[in-house]
């Protein structure tokens, strides 16, 4: 897999398809790092592992280049669903990017709780199958339960916040400017942990149809909040009950956004995990 | 130009995560985390995802400046160095070498902290050098070399996760140390049981199993009873003891006078609860104890840390993977400038400066004689200002902000016939200066930062010192030469290799071995490969010792004049003197402005709202401040934050001295607060 994706990636250089390839390089001292690939030759440094999610990178390397800067990127399965997000929302130009598309390993999926560790522009490497996060008993945990239960095991985990913003910081989609997550009308400033309802549940719904479940909040929370589990549900119900799955392709728009514009179908029931996070009774 | 990645470490705190610096044409303009950094393991606390946003601000120094009246006027280097080197030369020829005090810092890297004690102890023949660890962890050496021969943190940050209990006491690592909080959790979620001691309610005291919040200044007591009750109900270690430590009898003899009944009376907090963490924290198989400032910052200090060995050493919870003691260290170099000999009593390797071999040592590697008298602290060499130090050589340092007793210090710090200030800004510290060298923040300079773990890591140059500013190690080389040392080293690397020739737990530290994850010392030889957890087998002093700690209360508690007690921290968004944090423009959006913390029922009698006014006074002095009302503190009690020059904590401190390692009792003064006329 790493040979032909720096195939591909030479490729690209020696025909000038892009100005740069953006992956991972080890050095000498075996250090690996995000790094931008200009010279064919340096391609003898690139490395696929670990995952590393460079979507965020290659889009804000996008936004700071000249106009006709090309970019290759080389991406899994989440990388390229959250690319194809920001090319929806306008964060970076479809001609701009191209991506070089690599599988994840079995273990990797598993790790992940990936139900698609595979880029649906697969170049290298062969595509597994994914995991269900559903039969997960991490994952179960904080759906059984009445909502009371499942509310205090959330709190008993969002009180844990330190306020970092890393889960912010590195997810993918997370563009706003300004960020809500900033604004003192919603968010104390000044204090941790961060308010579960204002910070943690606008955080979680302003990416309800975005997430790409890259688990990168996850990865970055520095308290070990299991961020992805937050997203799972709502993922699974635009699935479900929509039909829609976040960044498969750039020209299908979320139902969120087109519900605003055609008649809501008012027959559909609610999941029973949808009011899990309601704030415990005073009493 | 295409944006380039370059790995680095945090500035910030002594957990030493690695940073990703992303550099365009040039200027850094934003951080990331180190997915592969062995500690940090692609996780930042706010204050690291901010770390790039100072380097660039309008504020950095850019020339050197001179003192003209009231104002600075820039000055080229070729004047600044030797006119520098003349007046500590004409000082010390005047009133002799022990009339010059410097300040090396732990913001700097080993080598540049190995020069500047080079530079002191060789140019002036004097021990007055000395730094901020004096302020924060100086109770740690004094008294974990006494117990176990070695002052350093027994085990390493990742050994936490596998801890069954950990017992944490006078510290908010949630907020001070955000990512070794994350390891806390680890364990926790394995289903170990974590104990956390504090008078304030913290995000460490919310998250533990159990809470125990004692009276200020009452951790012995707390200590001497657990210990009273393990040892009552056999639940020592024995054979841990026989095996590896000495003086069981006298302690067992001292605890006596701590009955469960006493010490839950000086704590306020009732037996049972005494009984039930002694018992837990000694029947698990490996437990560990965390401890920061409020262990430290006490005038009993030093038996505050001999007390948790104590503990420790009981159990037998020393020596292996997941138990030991951790001291967390707050600054990003503090272990290393320690290490690094910036201290008045040791060379770098902790050893002392009156012992005549290591005297011969040290004269025959640089050529010089050297003074075996051990010199003045940092509390001393600011508070002789004027009369016994006449000039002083401060790097990166802002004891205006950070000592105690602030009014006293100011002072001070005018009486200096000449000082030298070398920092990033023009520090309230710098503004008392003469001359002011301009200098390299961790960016723009390679190096080693040691971390809390004794991790020597390798701090990579990122980005170029704006306009003339130069790094801390040129300036120091060219300081050196110009006072006639032979300070011709062409790189960094070069001095860590003269380090790890004379100082044997380093002398398989190299640059080149510490691109990838660094190493931990000991580390004796180039094949060596760290060592990530001490006194395995044995302690590095031989046997383990038990030592009396005796319980003395802060030497100011509240009376009717200053009714209330005030202790001092940090908070999550700020670190220390602010210098830089609140010239990061996230970080200061967070919390743009001084507070102190009062209970509602105090607020309620003083007639104060949240967020209105408050005049906080003691015995030195008073400041106004934002109250910000909580329960976080319980009633009778206020916690003022120190980064906050408009509201300088340590106008209230007390700088009442622990006796043996000298540091001031930053966590208790008794201070009186009163509702701030608006109009006013």
């Amino acid at each position: 897999m790493l040979e032909k994706t720096k195939n591909i990636a030479r490729q690209i250089l020696e025909e000038k398809k892009a100005s740069a390839v953006f992956g991972l390089m080890r050095n000498e001292w075996n250090i690996i790092q995000p790094h931008l690939f200009e010279d064919p030759a340096g391609l003898a440094n690139l490395v696929l592992e670990p995952k590393w999610l460079l979507a965020k990178l290659a889009m804000r390397i996008l936004r700071s280049s000249p106009e006709n800067y090309k970019l290759a990127v080389i991406c899994r399965g989440c990388d390229e669903r959250a690319l194809i997000e920001l090319i929806k929302r306008n964060q970076i130009e479809k001609e701009n990017l191209l991506t070089i598309g690599i599988a994840c390993s079995q273990e990797q999926a598993a790790i992940c709780l990936c139900d698609r560790p595979y880029p649906e522009k697969l170049d290298a490497g062969e595509k597994v199958s994914g995991v269900d996060p559903f039969q997960d008993e991490r994952v179960r945990k904080f759906l059984i339960g009445n909502d009371k239960e499942r509310m205090k095991r959330w709190a008993d985990m969002l009180k844990r916040c330190i306020k970092c913003y890393g889960c912010r910081n590195s997810c993918p989609i997370c563009i706003c400017e300004p960020c809500k997550l900033e604004d003192d009308v919603w968010v104390q400033r000044g204090v941790v942990p961060a308010e579960t309802i204002t910070f943690h549940l606008i955080r979680a719904f302003h990416l309800s149809d975005t997430c790409v479940a890259c688990g990168a909040c996850q990865e970055a929370c520095p308290v070990n909040i299991p961020l992805l589990y937050l997203q799972l549900g709502m993922r699974k119900t635009l699935r479900e009950k929509y039909g829609y799955e976040a960044g498969l392709d750039p020209e299908t728009k979320s139902p969120v956004l087109s519900s605003a514009f055609e008649k809501p179908d008012t027959d559909r029931e609610f999941p029973d995990w949808i009011n899990s996070l309601r704030e415990e009774d005073e009493s | 130009m295409n944006p380039e990645f370059i790995k680095t470490i945090c500035p910030y705190c002594g957990t030493g995560c690695g940073l990703i610096i992303k550099v365009e044409d040039g200027v850094a303009v934003a951080t990331y985390p180190d997915r592969e950094h062995p500690v940090s393991r692609g996780s930042l606390c706010i204050k690291g995802w901010s770390a790039h946003e100072f380097i660039n601000h309008p504020d950095r120094l850019t020339d050197p400046l001179l003192r003209k009246g009231d104002t600075f006027q820039k000055i080229p280097w070729d004047e600044a160095i030797p006119m520098a080197a003349l007046k500590l030369r004409e000082t010390a020829a005047k009133y002799g070498g022990d009339a010059i005090g410097g300040l090396s810092s732990a913001k700097c890297t080993n080598e540049e902290n190995y020069l500047f004690q080079k530079l002191i102890r060789m140019a002036f023949k004097t021990n007055n050098v000395d730094h901020c660890a004096r302020l924060c962890h100086a109770p740690t050496t004094v008294a974990m070399v006494q117990a176990l021969g070695s002052g350093a943190m027994t085990n390493s940050i990742s050994d936490l996760a596998g801890a069954e209990c950990i017992f944490v006491i006078g510290s908010n690592a949630a907020e001070s140390h955000p990512i070794i909080m994350g390891e806390i959790y680890k364990a926790a979620d394995k289903g170990a049981t974590i104990i956390a001691v504090d008078p304030r309610e913290t995000a460490v005291t919310r998250n533990a199993k159990i809470h125990l919040r004692i009276n200020p200044g009452t951790d012995i007591p707390l200590l001497c009873g657990m210990m009273r009750h393990i040892i009552d109900e056999g639940l020592h270690n024995e054979n841990f003891i026989r095996a590896r430590m000495e003086g069981f009898e006298d302690l067992n003899e001292f605890l006596h006078l701590w009955p469960v009944k006493r010490a839950a009376e000086e704590c306020g907090i009732n037996e049972e609860i005494i009984r039930n963490v002694a018992e837990i924290y000694a029947k698990v198989k490996e437990s560990a104890i965390i401890y920061c400032m409020g262990i430290t910052q006490h005038a009993c200090g030093t038996a505050n840390v001999l007390a948790i060995c104590d503990l420790a050493m009981l159990c037998g919870h020393v020596g292996t993977e997941h138990s030991g003691i951790y001291p967390l260290r707050g600054q990003n170099n503090v272990q290393g400038a320690c290490d690094m000999g910036a201290l008045p009593n040791v060379y770098p390797g902790y050893q002392s400066v009156s012992d005549s071999e290591i005297q011969n040592k040290f004269q025959n590697a640089w050529g010089d004689t050297l003074s075996n008298k051990p010199g003045l602290t940092v509390t001393e060499i600011i508070g002789l200002a004027g009369k016994d130090i006449r000039a002083a050589y401060i790097m990166a340092e802002n004891p205006a902000l950070s000592d105690p007793d602030t009014n006293h210090v100011l002072e001070s710090l005018k009486a200096f016939d000449f000082l030298i200030v070398q920092d990033i800004f023009l520090t309230e510290t710098a503004k008392f200066a003469h001359l002011v060298f301009p200098s390299s923040c961790f960016a723009e300079k390679s190096g080693t930062f040691t971390n809390t773990e004794r991790r020597f890591q390798l701090l990579r140059k990122t980005v170029a010192p704006p306009g003339n500013a130069k790094e801390d190690f040129e300036i120091l080389c060219l300081l050196g030469n110009a006072l006639g040392l032979d300070f011709s080293y062409k790189n960094p690397s070069e001095v860590m290799d003269e380090i790890a020739s004379l100082a044997p737990a380093y002398g398989g530290i190299s640059f080149d071995r510490l691109e990838r994850e660094g190493l931990q010392w000991p580390c004796p030889d180039l094949e060596h490969p760290g060592t990530r957890y001490l006194h395995k087998d044995r302690f590095t002093r031989g046997k383990g010792l038990f030592v009396v700690p005796e319980h003395t209360p802060p030497k100011e508690l509240p009376d009717e004049d200053y009714p209330y007690y005030l202790s001092t921290g940090r908070m999550f968004a700020h670190y220390h003197t602010g210098t830089m944090t609140r010239r990061s423009s996230f970080l200061n959006r967070e919390v743009e402005e001084a507070y102190a913390e009062i209970n509602p029922e105090d607020a309620a009698l003083l007639d104060v709202k949240d967020g209105e006014k408050i005049k906080i006074t003691t015995r030195r002095g008073s400041i106004i401040t934002n109250a910000r009302i909580t329960k976080r503190v319980s009633k009778g009690c206020i916690f003022a934050p120190f980064h906050f020059a408009e509201a300088r904590a340590n106008m209230l401190t007390n700088p009442a001295l622990d006796p043996r390692s000298k540091i001031p009792e930053f966590k208790v003064c008794a201070a009186d607060v009163r509702k701030e006329s608006q109009d006013g």
